[in-house]
């Protein structure tokens, strides 16, 4: 025991202290701030209250005070002038090149139908017709279409309700929530559990390569190496991960304006119980993955191998995170049964299935001992693997001879 | 008290590495492990060691099999490793926690071992940034801080200019006053020639030849003489039909088959006034026994 805390500790001090780990940090704390950060930049860049873009209403035909529209200018980020002149084309375009006013709209009547022409120098990246004004247009055009027909305030109202929509599922589990946490989380998941496993292999075949082996194997037990280093990656692991989602919420929360979050995701799922329960199963994928990749690690005597060798695992967790998405994604069908016990999938499918209430006790109490059992039979395996494929220098080892030393009585 | 090897063999695919070998390590002092090349010095230090298992045999210490927990033992592998990025510092206290020691006692401990060999202006830089023969040392520190009673040197002089040579040799002559049981592998004869009690010469993985190093080397004939003189005497030398092996300025080395011949050269030198400034009979070395046994073998 004393021997794996000084391990894990070893392993943990030398994550931290590696100069990508700190810059690779870095970059995703700068990534998330700057994130949330967007809409306020924006702002910044944005043309404040004095530089509105100016639009120039062109009503020679009167269709607005006929039609009593008013042009509000405030709460927009467009300027209305209204005129009732009759400009030609050529004096519209010459407004707009003279930058009297930055576009037009022209409005008239075609067969008693409002005909809005929206002209502009040119319509460049992310510029759009003004589409508070071309609503407001609708909207009072609309309204006073309905009081030249004389309708009383309560007709009116009656007309205009809106109505409560709420969606009633037969199904006790069937999926409730917002699916862009679900497929957050789902992302998020299968990146943290594959990288913190994939650098367990890193960390083995770079003892490896650096022939320190030897004397770390005189020192303390394989068995002691594998699950130390295990443990101390998923420990920088997971810390990477809280860090991210700490700075995640605390961004949201300075930055945005309240509840703009609320808007996007939906937040109600987001009970402690699932996030116990994600804990979990990210420990027990990570574990799963990380002993898997312990073990091709030990098989692998130069770095240069280390990306074939992996590439099995690699396939797996593909595999196993599709299972999740599709699960997510047909939530009725049968092969979510599947997914959420197969150890391949489950780290990634449970929480999404907890997440948005499909998921049952019986998947629970069924997927948690079996990727417990199958990290047990992994970790057993790979121990074995490592013993005796530590001090193979030559060439990679194959699948053929690491299954004839699991099979063999001795090391 | 002391290491047992009774009968022990290792084959790897299709190839014995060791081959029914025995050998005892009964006294404190340094017993050679000496073979050419491949000749299965390692693999019989890893079996002691326990890295690998052994097809058939017993191996003991003080009668009890050879593990981490069992045994306190110091390694220097033939395969020198080092953690490159991490200062030396860190990385001595790792394995010296793994040896059992506290975080106190492995800083003094490492200190001390960094002054004694002359490097502790390393202490805080990371290894990458120490010359081969420097990180050879701090692997040698490795093996011996922690105090261990059996310490296990594989080919410890192999990479290391003269004055490291003699610094290492230095200590392992101290480790060996502080009644320490040290085993050294090499198949660099005249480095552990002058420190080694008992030997044993391994080839193809089979013993040829152990025991004690001075009655070995005295159940040898002398086989040699070395004459200087200021005369030329090659011509009387090849008149006693005897080999000149070497002869540099006025020193020459003659092979002789029995002492007889060197008493007859030395009355022939004497009759024609030769102007004699040494005269000595000498036997076989290490090396010279070593390539005869493999040669025969």
């Amino acid at each position: 025991m004393k021997d794996l805390i000084t391990v894990a500790e070893f392993t943990i001090k030398e994550a931290i202290k590696r100069k990508s780990f700190i810059i690779s940090m870095l970059i995703i704390l700068a990534i998330i701030i700057l994130g949330f950060n967007i809409p306020n930049i924006v702002n910044i860049f944005s043309n404040d209250e004095d530089e509105k873009t100016k639009v120039l209403i062109i009503d020679s035909e009167n269709i607005l005070g006929e039609t009593q529209i008013r042009i509000d200018n405030t709460n927009t980020n467009y300027d209305y002038t209204i005129t009732k002149e009759n400009l030609s084309e050529n004096q519209v375009k010459e407004k707009i090149e003279n930058k009297e006013y930055d576009s037009c709209l022209v409005v008239s009547k075609v067969e008693n139908q409002i005909k809005l022409d929206y002209v502009v120098e040119s319509i460049m990246m992310g510029e759009t017709i003004p589409e508070d004004l071309i609503e407001s247009f609708s909207v009072q055009y609309t309204a006073s279409q309905i009081k030249k027909a004389g309708l009383t305030q309560e007709q009116l109202q009656a007309m205009f309700t809106d109505f409560d929509v709420n969606v009633i599922q037969t199904d006790e589990n069937a999926a409730k929530g917002n699916v862009l946490v679900a497929m957050l989380l789902s992302i998020v998941l299968f990146y943290a559990i594959y990288f913190c496993a994939y650098q367990v292999s890193t960390s083995i075949t770079t003892e490896k390569t650096s022939k320190i082996m030897e004397t770390l194997v005189t020192s303390t037990s394989p068995k002691t190496i594998v699950l130390g280093k295990t443990i101390g990656i998923g420990i920088v692991g997971l810390l990477q991960v809280i860090i991210i989602a700490v700075t995640a919420i605390l961004s949201a929360n300075t930055f945005l304006p309240a509840g703009s979050l609320e808007g996007i995701f939906d937040m109600s799922s987001i009970t402690p119980l699932f996030c116990i329960a994600t804990l979990v199963y990210f420990l027990l994928g990570y574990f799963m993955y990380a002993l898997l990749y312990a073990l091709t690690g030990s098989m692998v005597a130069k770095p240069e191998d280390i990306q074939s060798a992996n590439t099995p695992v690699a396939i797996l967790a593909v595999i196993g995170f599709y299972l999740s998405y599709f699960s997510m994604m047909n939530p009725a069908s049968n092969i979510n049964l599947f997914a959420a016990v197969f150890p391949i999938s489950s780290p990634f499918c449970m929480p999404l299935r907890i997440l948005v209430g499909s998921a049952k006790m019986s998947e629970v109490v069924t997927s948690i001992p079996i990727l417990i059992i199958c990290i047990l039979v992994i970790a057993k395996v790979s121990i074995k693997i490592y013993s005796s494929a530590i001090l193979n220098y030559g060439t990679k080892m194959n699948l053929k001879s690491a299954i004839k030393i699991f099979k063999s009585k001795e090391n | 008290m002391g290491l047992t090897i009774e009968n022990v063999t290792k084959t790897f695919i299709n190839k014995k590495a060791v081959d029914n070998i025995s050998f005892e390590i009964s006294k404190p002092g340094v017993f050679a492990l000496l073979g050419t090349n491949g000749a299965g010095k390692t693999t019989t230090i890893r079996m002691m060691l326990g890295i690998l298992k052994k097809d058939t045999g017993k191996i003991t210490w003080n009668g009890k099999n050879v593990d981490r927990k069992s045994v306190n033992f110091g390694y220097l592998p033939e395969e020198r490793g080092i953690y490159p990025k991490v200062k030396i510092v860190d990385q001595l206290t790792y394995f010296a926690k793994l040896k059992g020691m506290n975080k106190d006692e492995a800083i003094k401990s490492i200190d001390y071992w960094l002054e004694r060999l002359k490097m502790t202006e390393y202490r805080n830089m990371p290894a990458e940034k120490l010359s081969k023969g420097n990180q050879q040392k701090i692997q040698f520190i490795t093996a011996v801080m922690h105090d261990p009673e059996l310490i296990i040197l594989d080919e410890p002089f192999s990479g290391l200019d003269p004055v490291n040579t003699d610094q290492l040799k230095e200590v392992i002559l101290e480790l060996v006053s502080k009644e320490k049981y040290i085993v050294m592998s090499s198949h660099q004869m005249n480095s552990v020639e002058e420190f080694c009690d008992d030997v044993v010469i391994l080839n193809k993985g089979k013993t040829i030849l152990k025991g004690n190093l001075n009655e070995i080397k005295n159940s040898y004939p002398v086989n040699k003489i070395i004459i200087e003189s200021k005369n030329e005497i090659s011509k009387l030398i090849e008149e006693e039909s005897l080999t000149i092996k070497n002869q540099k300025d006025k020193t020459y080395t003659i092979l002789i088959e029995n002492k007889s011949q060197a008493q007859k050269l030395l009355e022939k030198l004497v009759k024609n006034n030769i102007e004699i400034e040494k005269y000595e009979l000498v036997k076989p070395t290490l090396h010279e026994i070593f390539v005869e046994k493999v040669g025969e073998n």
